[in-house]
């Protein structure tokens, strides 16, 4: 087991494609990270640098402390699992697994004995004579994960794993990553673009974007506090309401965020971080889940919503609706199942302001106010 | 089921095709069971059928001889040109090796007409002693098949194989394991195919043979012009050396076309 550094990494195709530009991270021994991001932010490319599949442009890479830029994958000591798994067509379940140990000289009657501890560990033991073409899907994808554990490598790099498969297995698998995780320990990068696998599996979220980190943390901790609109509105889903809006009021001692005709006092403890973009543009982020049918505590302030349309989920109700009466900007807001509005109805919400983040409006970048904890 | 026009339209004009090709397989094989007198009657009558044909071959002409000859030539043909083709093959497909340029290039002496190469190849064998030998012949059918086998072979080292290789080299394996116990296997179906149609190609050649070739070097395809004599053709112990030397060929068929399939399939494997 390992920790992994990456030092101002870069990767340049042909000299003027920058894929990933300049990041620096540090995973520690036995962490579970999260690469989170759009196709094409450079996620896979980092984890392929680390893999060693990509030679590295520029920075320097550290596993369990050793510089390995030059190093091949194969002396690398790390797995990866792949979006398409990559079994060996040619082989049987029991020679995918295998393999890595007899490149690696272990003893056959080792092998065996590893290969076996591993498929039962899977579930897959019944199917170790069988060729990939014969598996299903899950199966496969249990295969990947076990010719990943068998070696007993220092980390494991997964590619998109769950990708493939359907919903239902998704969310399954992606209980079983957890419990393995939880029972080997081994570092893990996951790399992945779906919101819901980077919320419920990693200990850490670390999103990409055009080849940049935007921002790394606890994943409650990056919900919670977005480092700017593009965060905001990747996670979770409905993501958060980003709407165009002013700060309007003089210094620190009458501060408002409006929003069509809404008017949102900011909290004492925002102004300090709020008044220098006093009187200019913002894009103001409210979560629908912030939005309740009754006064929470003292922090909350009653907003006039025109309902547009409803979604009945079942466990919950979610409400699209127009900020501020008719004609204002078009909100979600997260109601509770009995809900029931009909189109064109007028509301009266509460929206808890401790919750409100305020992006500038041209970075996009947050204003900065006390981390929600 | 019943009988439509939409039925029955491509099964006559198939029909008709495959009569075509068919004929002068059926005419050979019954001209080689009777003499050269029956063969040309008109309206065709069956006549006499008997194996002399199939005697005089062996008896009377150097049938064995052309027959190894052949069998030696297009199996070392075969043999030199599939490990390097294969080479060729992965070189373009992982490295892109000398880019487009390099790949048409190959093409490209396939475009020529193959005369065009005997002369040289004339001049080079005459002068380094290869004329008129087994090694000689070998190395002229190489210019055929290498360019044609590596072309071939290129898309089954594309896609999912690179993959494949990845996932080894992560497993431990060096870029020459990678190679050789991934690869190759996966790609083995392909391979097979390629060298069966390498064997045929080299079988059926005449042109480079005619003129590089001697008389302890003739291959089949030499032996049978030579049954065109001067006192006209022996049709019938021709037509019996012809049915023998298309043997091989039907022996290989099932073989190449079940390998063709399963390469073709290949892709399939997600």
């Amino acid at each position: 087991m390992a920790g992994i550094e990456l030092k101002n990494i870069s990767k340049v195709y042909g000299g003027s494609v920058v894929a990933v530009d300049d990041i620096s991270l540090e995973i520690k021994d036995g962490e579970f990270m999260i690469f989170l991001g759009p196709s094409g932010c450079g996620k896979s490319t980092t984890l392929r640098m680390i893999g060693g599949l990509e030679s590295i442009s520029k920075g320097d890479l550290f596993i369990g402390g050793k510089r390995m830029n030059d190093v091949d994958p194969a002396d690398r000591d790390i797995a990866i699992v792949f979006q398409n798994y990559a079994l060996y067509p040619h082989m049987t379940v029991a020679g995918n697994l295998g393999f890595g140990l007899k490149l690696r000289g272990v003893a056959r009657h080792e092998i065996e004995q590893r290969v076996k501890s591993i498929s039962t560990m899977m579930g897959i033991e019944p199917l170790l004579d069988r060729k990939p073409a014969q598996l299903s899907g899950g199966q496969r994808q249990r295969v990947a994960l076990g010719r990943a554990l068998v070696r007993n490598p220092q980390a494991f790099l997964l590619d998109e794993p769950l990708s493939n498969l359907d919903a239902k297995l998704r969310a399954a698998m992606r209980t079983e990553l957890i419990k393995l995780h939880h029972k080997v320990g081994t570092t893990i990068i996951h790399v992945t673009h779906d919101q819901i696998e980077a919320m419920t599996m990693g200990q850490r979220i670390c999103i990409m974007k055009d080849g940049h980190i935007i921002q790394v943390g606890a994943p409650l901790e990056v919900y919670r506090n977005p480092a700017n609109t593009f965060v905001a509105g990747f996670l979770a889903s409905p993501p958060m309401n980003l709407v165009a809006g002013r700060l309007e009021g003089v210094g620190q001692g009458d501060l408002h965020a409006v929003v069509g005709a809404a008017r949102l006092p900011i909290p004492d403890a925002f102004k300090a971080g709020y008044a220098s973009h006093a009187g200019q543009p913002v894009t103001v982020g409210l979560r629908p889940e912030d939005f309740h049918q009754a006064p929470v505590g003292g922090s909350s302030v009653a907003v006039t919503v025109v309902t547009v349309a409803v979604e009945l989920l079942g466990p919950e109700v979610i409400l699209v609706a127009e900020l501020g009466g008719s004609g204002g900007p078009e909100i979600m807001a997260r109601m509770p199942r009995d809900f029931m509005a009909r189109p064109g109805a007028e509301l009266h919400l509460h929206y808890d302001l401790t919750q409100m983040h305020v992006f500038d409006a041209a970075t996009g970048n947050v204003l900065p106010r006390p981390q929600i904890a | 089921m019943k009988l439509r026009w939409s039925n029955i339209v491509p099964h006559v004009i198939l029909s008709v095709f495959s009569l075509c090709i068919l004929l002068p397989l059926i005419w050979v094989l019954r001209v080689s069971l009777t003499d050269k007198l029956t063969a040309y009657k008109i309206p065709p009558e069956i006549g006499h059928l008997g194996l002399e044909n199939y005697v005089e071959i062996f008896s009377t002409y150097p049938f064995e001889r052309w027959f190894l000859n052949s069998l030696v030539v297009a199996l070392a043909a075969t043999a030199i040109s599939l490990p390097l083709a294969t080479a060729m093959a992965y070189a373009f497909a992982r490295f892109n090796t000398g880019g487009a340029f390099l790949r048409l290039g190959v093409l490209a002496s396939q475009m020529l007409p193959p005369i065009i190469l005997v002369l040289p190849l004339f001049t080079l064998f005459f002068s380094t002693g290869l004329m008129q030998t087994h090694m000689g012949l070998i190395l002229s059918h190489l210019t055929i098949s290498l360019p044609f086998l590596s072309w071939m072979l290129v898309s089954f080292f594309e896609g999912d194989s690179a993959s494949l290789e990845e996932a080894a080299r992560i497993d431990g394996a060096t870029r020459w394991q990678a190679f050789i116990k991934i690869a190759v296997p996966v790609a083995a179906p392909g391979i097979l195919a390629a060298g069966l149609l390498g064997f045929i190609l080299s079988w059926n050649e005449f042109l480079f043979a005619l003129v590089l070739s001697g008389a302890s070097s003739q291959t089949l395809p030499i032996g049978l012009a030579s049954m065109e004599t001067h006192a006209g053709v022996e049709i019938a112990p021709l037509a019996a050396a012809t049915v023998v030397s298309l043997l091989p060929i039907f022996a290989l068929l099932p073989f190449l076309r079940k390998y063709l399939i399963k390469g073709l399939s290949l892709g399939a494997l997600k």
